[in-house]
């Protein structure tokens, strides 16, 4: 059941792949906007790449995960799924691993665009990409819960990340300061105790949030 | 700052006291009001 | 489902005469009485109403809390109205001690905002709370607003715990802050007595504001007028 709800996201995914082109353009415009915003202080750029970096992916998140009920909204196919022997755990877990991968694979593809602009690079690209699987995770969980509540508002583009943003501010400072250390140097060893904290916080709301789903969709 | 002590500062003890009593009070007021405006939708 | 009642008792008008009448015996306590304190003067005073504040705004948020899980296992709306007082009477309070920690903070720490973990903790709830608050007012049907905002309100404040942990294992890299931690015998007379008035005050508070969210609720939930026979008949 749960394979079944993934499969179908990921090709419902698959086929608005023009989409995440977009995003991706939006998360690469914004990394360009904040380099403006400080502008060619290339020490403080590198200082603060990976807040830049995790701001862009959190803005692009919420076109993303305001996107992800989108069709489960045309023709009242929520309810139609709903209506099948299939519990909505299944449906929670199908969108918000699906939503998580997408977040993921943004990630990965603005991390070069972050290296250019930051001249932030880094050789720990397995604990980089480490600390954006677990970064992500902790975006999607929540996110995929309050977008399926929004969704079905009007103003759902201003109450998400109104919903949103406050929730994930441990998953974001730990996520920044992680791939802060990962780029500009650990000497006290100090990432690993971020990524913990990041792994606490995907499994209490990876399970609070299937948990409180059913609530949030059914009639 | 001398030595870590600091001096005077009445204005601000005064400022949160007040702004603490005001917060209260618009509040308080506020509820007065809209319990009116409740009340009156009721009869409806 | 249970129907929301209106409560019609005096208690939160003698609870808020109570909170007042304390409230002004500990502030003249707190401001000419007590002694100043070692290190930082007069200022210190502003304690008296600060941490009665952050007290009783973390009951308010766990009220907040349990009306929540409450009305989630009960599904009764008078605890959806019990959580919307709670909602706005700790969105509030916690307004109220950001407002208090920049002006204590500015005397004592020489900035208005700094990354306290306890007030970056607490500027995250308030946020969190105002969401919320905005997300009732977006949503037309109530019991989806209940359910909703209970949602919400218990995600919120797991988090609440987790966020004061980050902040402050991030906080603990960049500087050390020091606030009084002991609090000798002096003080604590105007600071239990402001302690009791801002409790008996939030609670008169939060009678009233559930009474005018119930009041609304049964407007909203009230059956449609029943039509007598001849109205129904100029219908068909």
């Amino acid at each position: 059941m749960l394979t079944a709800a993934l499969r179908k996201e990921l090709l419902l995914q698959w086929r608005s792949r023009s989409q995440m082109m977009a995003v991706f353009v939006f998360g690469a415009a914004a990394l360009l906007l904040f380099s403006f915003a400080i502008g060619p202080n290339t020490e403080a750029l590198r200082t603060f790449s990976a807040g830049f970096l995790w701001l862009g992916l959190l803005l692009s998140s919420t076109l993303t995960l305001a996107e992800s009920f989108h069709a489960e909204m045309e023709n009242r196919a929520l309810e139609g799924l709903l209506l099948l022997p299939s519990n909505p755990h299944a449906l929670y877990y199908g969108k918000a691993i699906a939503n998580w991968l997408q977040l993921a694979v943004l990630g990965v593809a603005l991390v070069p665009v972050m290296v250019v602009l930051y001249d932030a690079g880094t050789t720990q690209l397995l604990n980089l990409l480490l600390i954006i699987v677990l970064g992500t995770a902790g975006l999607s969980a929540p996110g995929t819960l309050y977008a399926a509540m929004t969704a079905q508002l009007k103003a759902k583009q201003m109450i998400l990340p109104l919903l949103l943003f406050p929730l994930i501010v441990p998953a974001l400072l730990a996520s920044v300061k992680a791939t802060s250390f990962a780029i500009l140097g650990d000497p006290m060893g100090q990432a690993t105790s971020w990524i913990v904290l990041l792994l606490a916080f995907d499994l209490i709301y990876w399970s609070l949030c299937g948990v409180l789903f059913r609530l949030v969709v059914e009639e | 700052m001398n030595q870590g002590v600091v001096t005077g500062g009445w204005e601000f003890v005064w400022a949160a006291y007040s702004l603490t009593a005001a917060m209260f009070l618009i509040y308080g007021v506020s509820l007065f009001l809209r319990r009116k405006g409740a009340k009156h939708d009721q009869r409806h | 489902m249970e129907m929301p009642r209106v409560s019609t008792s005096r208690t939160p008008y003698v609870l808020l005469a109570l909170g007042v009448a304390c409230l002004l015996t500990g502030s003249y306590f707190g401001l000419f009485v007590a002694p100043a304190e070692e290190y930082m003067g007069n200022v210190q005073r502003i304690m008296y109403v600060h941490v009665p504040t952050a007290w009783n705004w973390m009951l308010s948020v766990l009220f907040a809390f349990g009306c929540a899980v409450v009305f989630l296992f009960k599904n009764d709306m008078n605890w959806d109205a019990r959580l919307e007082a709670g909602l706005e009477v700790g969105a509030l309070m916690a307004f109220l001690l950001c407002c208090q920690g920049a002006i204590w903070a500015k005397p004592t720490w020489g900035v208005w905002w700094d990354w306290d973990p306890r007030l970056t903790s607490t500027a995250v709830l308030l946020f969190s709370l105002l969401g919320i608050v905005a997300l009732r007012h977006f949503v037309d049907d109530p019991v989806k607003r209940a359910i909703w905002s209970a949602v919400a309100t218990i995600v919120a404040s797991i988090d609440l715990p987790i966020v004061y942990m980050s902040v402050k294992w991030w906080n603990s890299l960049h500087q050390q802050q020091s606030t009084p931690q002991t609090v000798s015998s002096q003080f604590h007379l105007p600071l239990r007595v402001n302690a009791f008035g801002v409790l008996f005050l939030m609670i008169g508070f939060l009678m009233l504001r559930s009474r005018i969210a119930a009041m609304r609720l049964q407007h909203e939930l009230a059956a449609p007028p029943v039509l007598t026979g001849e109205e129904a008949g100029e219908l068909a």
